[in-house]
Parts: C-alpha cells; structure tokens; sequence
C-alpha cells in the first residue's frame, strides 16, 4: 500500500502521512549522534564522527579555519553554532542557506540574527521541500546552539519537516533515544557550562557505539558569552583541544582490552 | 518650517515635534501629530516632502509590527533604526524616492540604553546623543552643544528641550508654533505636555 | 505663487536635493567617500540656509513670466490658481461652500461651474485645481465607494473614503495631477472632513480651505467659527466666507454653491450670485444679515471723524 505514495513527497498517503518525510528522519536516526545541553551560562554541543580512518587528511582542521572538521559541526553565525545529523551533503547546503540568511538579517538590521529566527529561515526552507512538486525533502535535523540578547542561550531543533522546537537538552542521530533518557536523569535546570561540557562528554561515551572516545571521533564545541565584551563567544575545538579536553575530564574511553582487564 | 528635536536623558529618549501641516503660505492644520509609536520602546519624528512623509511612516510602523508579530518581541531599536534607514537608501536609488527626514528614538530593554538616531532622507544615518531636524537644527545644536547632559534627570531634559523650542521661537523668521512632546523610557512611551 | 513660497519651507526636499546635487558639482575636492555622507549633517556644510530669489532686476515680474501657463503651456512652473472652496465641520454637521468661476489665464472661461462633487448622498468632495482631475478621480472614487458598500453591506467612513483617494492620487505623484479637495460626509463617528491633496497630503481636520481665494475665506471664516454655530449661522458663515473671497481674489467669484451635509446626507441649500450678495445680501434666508456684504453698505452711516465736542455740537 505505501508503496503508491512513496514516490512522491508532496502525495498524502491514505493514512495521512508524508512518507518520504518519515524514511528521511529514519536517515537521521542512522546518523552520527549530535548533542547539545543548555547550560545557565552557555551551550555546549558535541557530535560524533562517521568517517573516519587513517588516510583521511585531516590537516585542514588541525590549524586551519575556526575549528572543527567540517562534518558535523559548523558555525552558522558569530552567535549560532550548528550540529547537523543526516546526508552531509543536504547539510553542506543548508549551512550555506543558514549562513546567507544571517547575513542578509545583519545587512538588513545591522544586528546578529535572533536564534530562533534563524531556526525559523532554516524551517521555512525545509518545509517547502515537503510541498511543492516533486522535490526531495532534506535529509537533515540540525542543533543550533545560540545567543542573543531576547532570550540569552537557546538550544533548537529541527527536522526535515520543517518542525523545530527548543530544548533544554537533547540529542539526534543514532541511539538519540538512550542519550535523551540519559540527559533527562542528569539534567539540572541551572547547570553550568563546566559541568554541561562533563556531562555531554559522559553522555555521548555511553551512547557512541565506538570503542574509542578521542578527537577522531569526537567534534565539540561550546558558546559562551566574553565576560570583557559581553558578545557571544562560539569556540569549536580542534582535535588536539578535544583530546586534552577529554584527558582532563578523565573520559580518554579505554579499549575493549583494558576495560574488561579493569572489571 | 517643519521642526524637530530630540535628545536623551538619563534612560530616556525625548522628542518633540512641530504640529503644523503647511501648505504653501497656509497653515492647513495646527495639531498634527508627526511623531509614530513605531512598537512599544520606540519612537520616530517624521518631516519632509507633504505626502511621502506620511506614507513612509505608516510603511514602516506596518512592517516593524508585522516583525513583532511574527517573532513576539519587536525589533531593537538599532536594528529598527538600520532596516529604516535601508529602506530608505534602497527607495533613493529607485524612481521615486521618498523625501524623508526621520529621528528614531528608542529604549533598549535588554542593555536598559535609550539610544537615538538621526537619519537623513538621502539614508545617512548616526546614532546621537541629541539632533534636530529643519530650520530649529541651526539653532539647537549649538544650544545643545552647550547645554545637554546625556545624565539629565526628566525634569532637566524638559527644561533643555524648552530652551530649544524658546530659541527657534525667538530667533527663527517663521516660528513653527506649538510643539507635540513624546517621551520613551522604560516604561514605555509617553505623550508629555510642555 | 506657490514655487515661490515653497522656498520658505524646509518641507520641500526637491529643493535640499537640488542644493545637494549643487553642492556635489560645485565642491570637486571632495572624496568619493564623503560623497552623500557629508558626515552625517548634510546641510551643515554650508552655514545656514538662505532663501534664494531669482537674480533680477524684479523677481515676481521674472516668476509671472515663468509661472504663466496661459500664455505658455509649456511653462516650467504651474500655478493653481482661479478658486475658493471651503468646508467646516460643526454641531450640526458639516457646511460645505465653493465659488462657480472657471479661469483661463486672465479670461474666465465659465461662471457656472460645479465645484461641489457629489460622490454619493452621504459625499461631497470640492473642486480645486485641475478640474478634470477632480471630476473623474472623485466620481471614481463614488464608484469606489458603491463597491464597498455592496461587499460590506455598509456605507464607507469618511476617512476610508479620503484614504482610497490620498493612496490613489499618492501613486500618481510626480505625474501632473493636480487636485486640491475636500472630502466630506457624515459617518458611524459623526460629520468629517479630510483635506486630500495630490502631494499625496490627507489630514483630519474642522476647517479648511482650498485654493488662491483660500487665504481671504480663512480670513472670514477663522473668525466668525464656533463649534457650537446654530445651522443658520452656520450656512451664513459658509456664504459669507465665499463672498469675501470672491471679492478679494480676481480668480474667485460669480456665484457661490453652498451645502449643508447632515446625518441623514447632504442638503443642496442654494446658489448666490456673489455681485448680488454684496449689494443686497443673500436675501430672504436663514442667518441673512438683512442687507449686502459690501464693505460700503455695511458701515454706511458711520464715519471716522472725531472733532471736539464743541464742533459737533454746532
């Protein structure tokens, strides 16, 4: 039966549902795990890494750029930090979408765009895709970690439906479910940003189904507000950051050996 | 001889605005109010070209409540002030132009600043501590320059804004006669008699 | 006329962009980036402001010159000029009077012209500047208005009304239209008048008067206004301000249309023959003074003579 109106993206099925849009986010719930917990002082996002290996070069994001490797983690805005789940390249265009449209905002008012406004931009986008004739919609959800001076930090969310909503913590991509119940436990309505960045850590180690939690596998990133400047400070971190991060955190995950030598 | 002051206080913005509406020799009217509530911590004086400055004003209140519609929270007045002032810009460039001179005087509820723009209707715009607009701007800046104090309590701003309206009543060939007076705080925006 | 005194006016931005451009081809050591900026105080640059004249011997010969449609079309410079129309809103409605002259130049072209538009039995709209201008966009607009009234099952407000024309002459601006009128009814909120202009200008207001005998209606008109005028006083006050005008002002005269618009829709009250109003006054009607308007008449008998007691005596 689903088959008839599998095909076509803006065809309800008899049950009223939109297909194509329900295989895209069970794309995104293949995809590498995206992170992010809102903290009194901050946001922290973290994402997991899929491709991997040893002949990737990786020097672009060793030094060059403002961090990051560019897969999972991107900075929309001076203010918003992305994390995408999903096909990377329909992420790739909505991060251009997303960093257009924030420009056009600063040349239109000469301000940072609000978050939630640039979550709308992206929404808007999306839910197009969901409509007119014959188009596939995005196979991406997004985090968007951000500050502005309406509602101070934010954290949203959004499908590829067009939906987004905003949360305290939350979770896309693979095993996002574990991580969510995970986050619901520990979460603290006035955590702060040094005990979120604990906390999205031991999070995502216990949601990553890699053995190993280091910088191959692991982009963070953490918005705070400068305490001279009082402006957003959006800092992703690079590879070496990460594992010295971890390292202090005590969360550099063992190998399968030496976990079960240790219990 | 359209005039318009405006200068900021301690968290405050005043503005005053003549109430003429002149039509070659002939004051058509004497209570026309030329200052917008553009959204509820912002203010904007209009004068220029009979016509435009009535049709842009309105345009714009329109689109900065359509924003406060759509998002909740109203534009900010330095972002309201940069969206005015390329509307502006854009309209000069194209085949009728409005002819529009504007003060934009608002309270930023989240630094808790009043802040104050002068925009020309060629789009330049500057954020002020005070401005004029029309003949009254030949005398009160001056004036102004001597006079005003960016910590001046409600009471002190008033008696510099009377000093300027007395000046151009003065000096000024065609004075404009009475002036409305509108005020943006924290509370929000008020109408005071002088 | 009104070239001229729009010089005496900030409001006129045609004439700062004028300076702006002269400024722009006079100063050639100007930057490229100080160009339209000036720095944020455009016409600070120069001192105050002057008002310019042309430079001749005799400026308003030069003006009529260049002013005179009738003897050259093609003029830079039009001048609206050949009428007097006037509306005031009081307690018993609103009172609308116009003058019946049509000129040409210095040739009246017709002394029986309607210069009050009826738009519908609730409009009136008056007639100044391009005649033909008034006629079709205000029958337009009664137009307009039918069709409102049909979609909404309500008569349309007044400031509505005004408001479709302001927006539509507003998108003619620049093009030639010329049109000076008074919109004027009765509505939900009572009698109302709006000055609609084709600068785009639309004002809310409870007197006004329109064109070049304007100033000498006012004259008449601001004085003798009361809110609180009785119907007869009212209508008195109406024809009485036209005379004037019509007297005073070579492009106003012949006759004088006078209407009285109340709850239930206007009231056509009469035409007056302005000659015969100041000779012998509006004669039988309500509010007449009993004799004619004429300056003569009204103070004859009475003298400025003042010699001493003694003299008069003997």
């Amino acid at each position: 039966m689903a088959r008839r109106y599998d095909s076509r993206t803006t065809i309800f099925s008899p049950e009223g549902r939109l297909y194509q849009i329900e295989y895209a986010m069970e794309a995104i719930s293949h995809a590498g795990t995206v992170l992010g917990v809102l903290a009194k002082d901050g946001v922290v996002l973290a994402a997991e890494k899929k491709v991997t290996g040893k002949l990737l070069d990786l020097s672009s994001a060793k030094d060059g750029g403002y961090g990051g490797s560019g897969e999972k983690i991107y900075l929309l805005n001076s203010n918003v930090i992305g994390g995408v789940a999903g096909l990377t390249a329909d992420a790739n265009s909505l991060v251009n979408y997303a960093r257009t449209a924030a420009q056009r905002h600063l040349l239109q008012y000469n301000e940072d765009i609000p978050v939630e406004l640039l979550a709308q931009r992206l929404c808007d986008m999306k839910q197009g895709y969901t409509q007119f004739g014959g188009l596939r919609p995005f196979g991406v959800s997004l985090l968007y970690a951000g500050y502005d001076p309406h509602y101070q930090f934010q954290l949203y969310h959004s499908d590829p439906s067009g939906n987004y909503s905003g949360w305290k913590a939350t979770c896309i991509g693979a095993n996002n479910g574990t991580a969510q119940s995970l986050l619901k436990q520990e979460y603290k309505d006035d955590i702060l940003v040094k005990d979120a960045i604990g906390l999205v850590l031991r999070t995502m180690s216990k949601t990553m189904d890699s053995t190993t939690l280091n910088s191959e596998k692991l982009e963070f990133a953490v918005l705070t507000l400068d305490p001279e400047t009082k402006r957003p400070n959006a800092k992703i971190y690079r590879p070496a950051e990460i594992d010295a991060l971890l390292l202090s955190e005590g969360l550099t995950k063992q190998d399968d050996d030496t976990e079960m030598k240790a219990t | 001889m359209e005039t318009s002051f405006a200068i900021t206080g301690k968290g405050y913005v005043l503005m005053a605005a003549d109430t003429t509406a002149a039509r070659s020799i002939v004051k058509m009217k004497t209570d026309e109010d030329k200052i917008k509530t553009l959204s509820p911590h912002l203010l904007m004086a209009y004068s220029g070209e009979p016509g435009d400055t009535v049709q842009f004003a309105e345009y714009v209140e329109r689109n900065i409540r359509l924003y406060q519609i759509r998002n909740v929270y109203a534009l900010r007045p330095a972002a309201a002030a940069s969206w005015i002032r390329r509307s502006l810009a854009e309209s000069l460039r194209s085949r009728k132009p409005y002819s529009v001179n504007l003060l934009l005087g608002g309270y930023d509820t989240s630094s808790y600043n009043p802040q104050l723009f002068w925009i020309d209707y060629l789009g330049t715009m500057t954020e002020v501590p005070f401005a004029a607009h029309g003949y009254g701007a030949y005398f009160a800046l001056s004036l102004l320059d001597r006079y005003h104090d960016p910590s001046a309590s409600l009471e002190e701003g008033l008696d510099t804004l009377r000093r300027c309206i007395d000046e151009v009543s003065k000096r000024l060939v065609v004075t404009p006669g009475k002036y409305k007076v509108k005020i943006v705080d924290k509370d929000g925006v008020r109408e005071i008699e002088l | 006329m009104n070239t001229f005194l729009e010089r005496y006016s900030s409001t006129n931005a045609v004439s700062q962009l004028k300076r702006a451009q002269r400024l722009a081809e006079e100063e050639d050591e100007f930057t490229d980036s100080a160009w339209g900026s000036q720095a944020g105080y455009g016409q600070l640059m120069n001192g105050p402001p002057s008002f310019t004249v042309p430079n001749v011997p005799d400026p308003s010969s030069f003006l009529r010159l260049h002013t005179d449609d009738h003897a050259d079309p093609n003029c830079r410079i039009k001048i609206q000029h050949g009428t007097t129309t006037l509306a005031f809103r009081f307690q018993g409605g609103v009172i609308v009077a116009v003058d019946s002259r049509a000129t040409a130049g210095s040739y009246i072209a017709s002394g029986t012209v309607k210069k009050v538009i009826e738009i519908n039995p609730y409009l009136l709209g008056t007639m100044a500047g391009g005649a033909a201008d008034c006629q079709y966009w205000e029958t337009y607009l009664g137009m307009h208005c039918r069709l409102h009234e049909l979609r909404n099952r309500e008569r349309i407000s007044v400031s509505a009304a005004s408001k479709y024309l302001s927006n539509l002459v507003y998108s003619y601006k620049g093009m030639g239209l010329s049109m000076g009128t008074m919109i004027c009814g009765w509505d939900k909120t009572g009698p109302a008048i709006f000055y609609v202009d084709s600068d785009g200008t639309r004002l809310k207001g409870d007197l006004f008067s329109v064109g070049s005998g304007s100033t000498f209606a006012y004259g008449v008109l601001d004085q003798g206004y009361r809110w609180d005028l009785t119907d007869a006083e009212a209508q008195e006050l109406g024809r009485r301000s036209i005379y004037a005008a019509g007297h005073r002002d070579a492009f106003s005269g012949n006759t004088c249309n006078l209407y009285h618009v109340k709850e239930n829709g206007w009231e056509f009250i009469a035409n007056y023959d302005i000659s015969k109003l100041h000779y012998d006054g509006p004669g039988d009607v309500a509010g007449s003074p009993g004799h004619g308007y004429g300056y003569g008449i009204r103070v004859q008998g009475r003298s400025s003579a003042n010699p001493p007691e003694a003299t008069a005596a003997a």
